[in-house]
């Protein structure tokens, strides 16, 4: 178990370094400049000099790299050059609100997928089963901004039943749900297509093996073999979509954000993109990728915990 | 299996009919709980995030609106009628020919958040820091007419300026440089910091920013105007018009700040609930044509793009009448305004004519935009008016930060831009004409030709003097036409109906210091 966790980390500090690469001069590439960004169109040369210098734009690329990553490895990102304050704690003050969004959604996809995806995999080619698939493959069809807006469009402008907007400052736990509701239904529902699509797919596979079969000739009742000696093992597949789908949520969260004007990482890089905030990038960029790769690491080890031949390996 | 089915199916039907009646009641249980929290508070709808609060270097009309209710400048222009009244000075006396402005200040003020009294060292501290390169102020040339700033007593101030400036009140007006700050706030707080704790003497104190979501002023309860008739403002950032327009249907937000589509504003218009201002901006909307590039330095080609683009069009089709005509640079918001310049009306053979005469009957031309809203969209029907000429129109959209460096670089040969600001016409015919405006500045025409007739303009003795040089400025713009006016901007707010005693301004930003919530 010690050595898994090793390897685990040792993993996850490997893609974290490819992934800070990548976005700096990914970010660089972009034209624009962030001095001018900042200072607007009445900017002297000198101002924009002097800012640039401040910044450390002046330099060659790859020694902004150097010492961006001697920095980095201090856990100091930079400080975002809109607000001028720690970059890493501008994405930290902004990642519960995409973090709750993205559980509470992927919860819901969970709670609709995996039933939906079982159901379609037992009934596989009945009516039901078409149907659901129909439906799954529709919500993977429309674009999440999409399903956003149409149901702003139902349920704040028709029905009047939650807010158009996603988010408030108001305080208290019901408040919280009262504008989360809404984000989090779209959010859910559109990935809960894909945990559907999975599901089955992971189900049929294990209900085509010979032990199902066995055990239907046998006389086993319909519900041992589907929750006992089916879903069971389709455990394992399943887990990992969720861990795949949680990437995939918090992709969408971003754009659930926008829709919804609520805050997050997605809103906040949105912004540092468009303002060619550099540091606040690449630490957003990061902060979502170290939240993925941890979650895929946690489902790893339950992995080791449901299945104990995972241990060994 | 079968019998379990239809037991299911059942249930299930109950299931649904269950959760929907549980949301609903829900919903509306929390929503009554969520209104009560938010009453005496005004909530007005922002397109884009703040970022920047120092008056030394705000800009963008979302910060600017917000800056609004925290600082006071030494006048400002009266909401209603642009007309400059007193502000944090009582009264004002110039003296000395135009070249000296005595203020005398109010006096009892006091800042935000127990910074202490205002005073005259204030005044001399904000605008000694806009005026110091250190600071990297963008509006330092605002203030470049001042000689020096003396303060013989706490309540008076006196300014000195290089030569008699007719225009020098309009520099002195709570917008941008003209916001006072505090010695002992900026001190205390920090360049760096600062620029997101402002500290003024304004109707509302700002209490915090809560990124990608909202920014919460309190209201200022000791103000010298008088206290504020709401408990805050909120300002609710929320990107897209047509959810905007739903939440303000819904009493989500209270105000709709920055409503551009048209078909958004003939959706609200039709709303019961809600009431659609409209008023023209102190702005046009222009391409900017690089004098110094061939064939565009050929005065007959520029004058063949203006009869070229059907701007009518524009306005009628794209716009569906949400825009006015633009006859110069300035609008009918401007006292010196005018229409006594050169009319360029629509016609194509005219513009075939003239470009026949200048010998370029067909050559390639970029026309350079911000990938915004509607610029990005309006170029397409004047790239096609001009190929419909035999121009070889290319549309080049960039990205703001790219479009704002080629700007800011000069060297594009031609460009969308607008000049958002105070009703002081040196606001847009310096930026968009005058040589102090040469790349770093908007005047990527490389025009150079009324530099005399800006000076004329400046020194006029009075109102009627100034009316007559500007008058001389337009006039010769139009005829060498550098800068193509577009449209002039109209600018449309929308409230709902429990908001009370709203005035709209032609600045581009939005005050609710007036409001009252009924």
């Amino acid at each position: 178990m010690g050595s898994y966790l090793a390897r685990q980390l040792s993993q996850l500090f490997i893609t974290l370094f490819g992934i800070i690469t990548v976005t700096f001069f990914m970010v660089r590439m972009i034209p624009g400049d962030p001095a001018q960004y900042m200072l607007g169109d009445y900017a002297t040369d000198e101002a924009l000099a002097t800012l640039r210098a401040q910044m450390g734009l002046d330099k060659p690329v790859v020694v902004q790299y150097m010492m961006y990553m001697a920095r980095a490895v201090t856990g100091d990102l930079g400080d975002s050059v809109i607000t001028g304050r720690s970059a890493l704690s501008e994405i930290l003050q902004s990642l519960p609100d995409s973090t709750i969004l993205a559980f509470a959604g992927l919860a819901i996809a969970v709670v609709i997928g995996v039933p939906m995806g079982i159901i379609t995999a037992m009934r596989q080619g009945t009516w039901a089963d078409t149907l659901i698939m129909l439906v799954a493959l529709a919500g993977i069809s429309f674009p999440v901004f999409w399903l956003g807006l149409a149901s702003i469009l139902l349920f704040s402008q028709e029905l009047k039943w939650f807010p158009a907007l996603g988010s408030s400052s108001g305080q208290g736990f019901w408040n919280a749900v009262y504008y989360l509701t809404l984000p989090a239904l779209v959010l859910g529902v559109s990935v809960a297509a894909y945990v559907t699509r999975l599901t089955r797919s992971a189900m049929l596979e294990i209900i085509g093996q010979d032990y199902i079969r066995v055990a239907r000739a046998m006389g086993v009742p319909e519900r041992v073999i589907v929750w006992r000696l089916a879903f069971k093992n389709a455990l394992i597949p399943i887990l990992a979509i969720v861990g795949v789908t949680f990437a995939y949520s918090l992709g969408s969260a971003i754009l659930i954000e926008v829709v919804f004007s609520r805050p997050g990482v997605g809103s906040t890089i949105l912004k540092a993109v468009s303002a060619r905030d550099y540091q606040l990038v690449q630490a957003g960029v990061l902060i979502l990728a170290v939240g993925v790769v941890v979650v895929n690491t946690l489902l790893d080890l339950t992995y080791a915990l449901v299945d104990p031949r995972m241990r060994k390996r | 299996m079968a019998n379990d089915g239809f037991k299911v199916r059942l249930s299930r039907r109950q299931f649904t009919a269950a959760a929907v009646t549980t949301a609903a009641t829900l919903s509306m249980g929390l929503s009554r709980l969520v209104q009560a929290q938010e009453a005496k508070t005004l909530r007005i709808r922002i397109s884009s995030d703040i970022g920047n609060l120092d008056p030394a270097k705000i800009f963008q009309i979302e910060n600017q609106s917000v800056a609004t209710h925290i600082y006071n400048g030494m006048a400002k222009y009266d909401e209603a009628t642009n007309k400059i009244v007193p502000d944090l000075a009582n009264a004002w006396e110039v003296s000395d020919g135009g070249k000296v402005y005595t203020f005398t200040l109010r006096e009892g003020v006091m800042w935000h958040k127990d910074y202490g009294a205002f005073t005259s060292d204030d005044v001399k501290f904000s605008f000694e820091r806009v005026l110091d390169p250190k600071t990297g102020s963008s509006y330092a040339g605002q203030l470049s007419s001042i000689a020096s700033i003396e303060t013989p007593a706490p309540n008076k101030v006196v300014i000195t300026l290089k030569a008699a400036n007719s225009g020098f009140l309009h520099k002195m007006a709570a917008f941008n440089q003209g916001w006072i700050v505090s010695r002992k706030a900026l001190a205390d707080i920090g360049e760096e910091k600062y620029r997101l704790n402002p500290i003024g003497t304004g109707p509302f104190i700002f209490d915090r920013w809560t990124p990608g979501q909202e920014v919460r002023l309190v209201a200022n309860t000791a103000y010298f105007g008088g206290a504020p008739k709401v408990q805050s403002i909120v300002f609710r950032l929320i990107r897209d018009e047509t959810a905007s327009a739903i939440a303000l249907e819904n009493g989500e937000v209270d105000i709709f700040f920055g409503l551009q589509q048209p078909e958004v504003i003939a959706r609200l218009k039709g709303s019961a609930n809600v009431t659609v201002l409209d008023r023209p901006a102190n702005h046009t909307i222009n391409l900017v044509l690089n004098t110094e590039v061939k064939p565009l330095d050929d005065v007959r080609v520029r004058q063949a793009i203006m009869f070229a683009i059907n701007r009518d069009a524009l306005i009628k089709g794209f716009f569906k009448d949400t825009k006015r005509a633009a006859f110069n640079v300035l609008t009918p918001s401007f006292p010196e305004y005018t229409e006594d310049v050169p009319h360029y009306n629509y016609d194509p053979e005219k513009a075939r004519a003239l470009l026949k005469q200048a010998g370029h009957t067909s050559f390639p031309l970029d026309l350079i935009t911000p990938a915004a809203a509607p610029y990005d969209k309006i170029i397409v029907p004047i790239a096609n008016d001009l190929m419909n000429v035999g121009i070889q129109a290319s549309i080049k959209t960039l990205e703001r930060g790219a479009f704002l460096q080629a700007r800011g670089k000069g060297n594009i040969p031609t460009s969308i831009t607008g000049v958002v600001g105070a009703p002081d016409p040196d606001s847009p015919i310096l930026s968009l004409y005058s040589r102090s405006a040469f790349p770093p500045g908007l005047n990527t025409a490389h025009y150079a030709q009324i530099e005399d007739l800006i000076a004329q303009a400046s020194a006029a003795p009075d109102e009627a003097a100034r009316k007559v040089a500007y008058a001389a400025i337009l006039k010769k713009t139009m005829t060498d036409v550098p800068v193509i006016p577009l449209y002039a901007d109209n600018l449309y707010i929308a409230h709902t109906k429990k908001v009370q005693g709203f005035v709209q301004n032609s600045l581009f930003t939005v005050n609710g210091a007036s409001v009252s919530l009924g």
